[in-house]
Formats: C-alpha cells, structure tokens, sequence
C-alpha cells in the first residue's frame, strides 16, 4: 500500500513539478493526498535513496557544457579505492563507478568528465593522472549522441 | 547559450534539491535575493527553451528494484545507424552514444545504459539485441559506486 503511492507519486511527478507556488499542494490535489502527505513521503523517498536528488536536469550541451569524455582507466584493484575517491573530488567528474573486466577489457574504472571544452576535460584526466600516479587511461569521446532520457519508471 | 545570470544563478541552485515547503519556490527566491514571480517565470522560459530537461525526482532506478546495466558494442561503421535504432527502441534505454577512444582507439564503439524492471529482463533485452543485430553486447554493471552527481558549473560566483 506503502510502495503503491510512492510509485503513484514519482510517476505523477517524474515528468516535472508543477512549476506554481505551491507545487507540493497542487500534487497532492491531484492525487487525493493532503499537501504535508506529499512532502512527508518525498521527503522519505530523499532519505531512504529511492529518489536521488528532486531537482532540475539540465540540458548540459545547451548551456555550452559541450565536451563529455567518458575516462576508462586500468586501476590494480588494491588501488581502486583510493583512487576512485581521488577521482569523485573533482567538481567535473560527474560519475565515478568501478566495472567489471573481461578478457580483452581491462578497464575497471569508469569517470564520466564534463567540461565547457576537451581541454578543460583534459586538464582534469592531466590533475588526476598526477594524483593518483595512474597512467593507463582511453578518454572516449561522444561522437553522436543517438539518445539521452533521463530514467523513468 | 543566451542564459542570463539571473537565470544561471537559478539554474544553479536548481540542481540541488528543491525545498520541500509550503513554497518552495519562496524559499529559492529568499536565498538568492530574487523574486518568487520572476523565479517561477525564469523556471518555466528554461523549461521552454529546453535548458531545463525536467525539474522533477531523479529516480534511483536499482533502489526501486530495477536492474541496470552499461552496456558497450563493436559495430562496423556501415551498421551503425540501424544497430543505434534498434537500442533506442527500448524504452529502458536511457543514454546511447557513439564514442571513439582520442589517445587510444578501442574497438567497442556504441555505448549504451539500459534499466528494466529485474535481472531476468534486463538479461532478455540485451540477448534479444545480440540476435536481432547480430553483434555481440558488453554488459558492464556498476560494482562499486563512488560519485554519481551530476550538476554542472553554470554560475561561478565573482
């Protein structure tokens, strides 16, 4: 029952908030809740990690953030640790995650870096090169973007 | 391109999470000095000029109980389109993009995330892309997560 309107509640939401002054009263209008039931259980969800963040994605080529260099790096697993919290510091590394290898692929850590230009990008695989002592590295570049939704449920 | 810096300093503070109160909105305006009215309008003209792709909860798709992969692909470049059309046609498939390695060229070339509602599924779309395209698919979950963030610098202060 729980589960049900939490469910109710992001997919009523997940297309956007009201943009009204009163967003959290206009929701629960609409749902048949009370507006401190809609708060209370979005403010649940923030805790409990079912929502990540409520607030804006932003379309970042469109302010000018152009350049999206996804870093694959080959880190000695006694490293990883260490060296994804040096990488997860920097403000344009924007996801930071350890995948796994296979044979041909050995590439464990993945950084997603977004920056106005390559070379601010660069400058900042240069910073983490220098920090962490790594050295094996491929910088992907996007080429074409064929899709980019953000997740619904 | 053409954001002012009202607007920026908005968009800013948009990308962490909006109050939740009577008025958010209120709030938001408080904090920056500016007016509720204008903040609602400046809102709504970067939603509408699509600056602003939602404002609205991000989900944790694996807390939800979904099953989320990165999935990477080797495609020659005369199959790239179709190969691309047939990933986009999930409608767990949140970002597909063509990318080339600059200091080093990799042969996986169409890297793609897919979510769907449990392991099995998940599994079941990227067999079933495998047979329809007839390339081979990387699956790459996440197994340890140190940032996952997104917010950009739009407004630097001074």
């Amino acid at each position: 029952m729980t589960e049900d309107l939490d469910i109710k509640l992001i997919k009523y939401t997940q297309e956007g908030l009201p943009l009204t002054k009163t967003p959290y009263k206009d929701i629960a209008d609409g749902l048949g809740m009370t507006e401190e039931e809609v708060i209370d259980r979005l403010k649940a969800l923030l805790e409990n990690g079912k929502i990540r963040r409520l607030a804006a994605s932003i379309a970042h080529r469109k302010i000018g953030i152009n350049s999206n260099a996804m870093t694959v790096w080959k880190v000695p697993s006694e490293k990883v640790d260490e060296c994804g919290k040096i990488m997860a510091a920097f403000e344009e590394v924007t996801h930071c995650y350890e995948r796994p290898t296979f044979p041909g692929w050995e590439y464990n850590v993945f950084t997603m870096i977004h920056g106005y230009t390559d070379e601010e990008c660069e400058n900042v695989i240069k910073s983490i090169k220098e920090k962490t002592g790594l050295d094996d590295y491929v910088m992907l570049y996007s080429e074409r973007e064929f899709k980019k939704v953000g997740v619904r449920i | 391109m053409a954001l002012s810096e009202i607007e920026k300093k908005i968009l800013q503070r948009l990308q962490s999470n909006l109050p939740l109160t009577h008025r958010p909105f209120l709030d938001i305006a408080n904090e920056l000095d500016l007016d509720e009215d204008l903040v609602i309008e400046k809102i709504k003209a970067m939603v509408e000029g699509k600056y602003v792709r939602r404002l609205a909860p991000i989900i944790n798709t694996q807390a939800v109980g979904n099953s989320a992969t990165l999935a990477a692909m080797q495609v020659p470049d005369d199959r790239i389109e179709d190969v691309a059309e047939v990933i986009n046609g999930y409608s767990g498939v949140s970002h597909n993009y063509l990318r080339k390695g600059k200091n080093r060229e990799l042969p996986l070339n169409i890297w793609f995330t897919m979510s769907a509602p449990s392991q099995e599924e998940l599994e079941g779309n990227i067999k079933e892309i495998e047979d329809r395209t007839g390339f081979d698919v990387r699956m790459l979950p996440t197994t340890k997560k140190y940032k996952i963030g997104v917010k950009f610098k739009i407004y630097r202060k001074g």
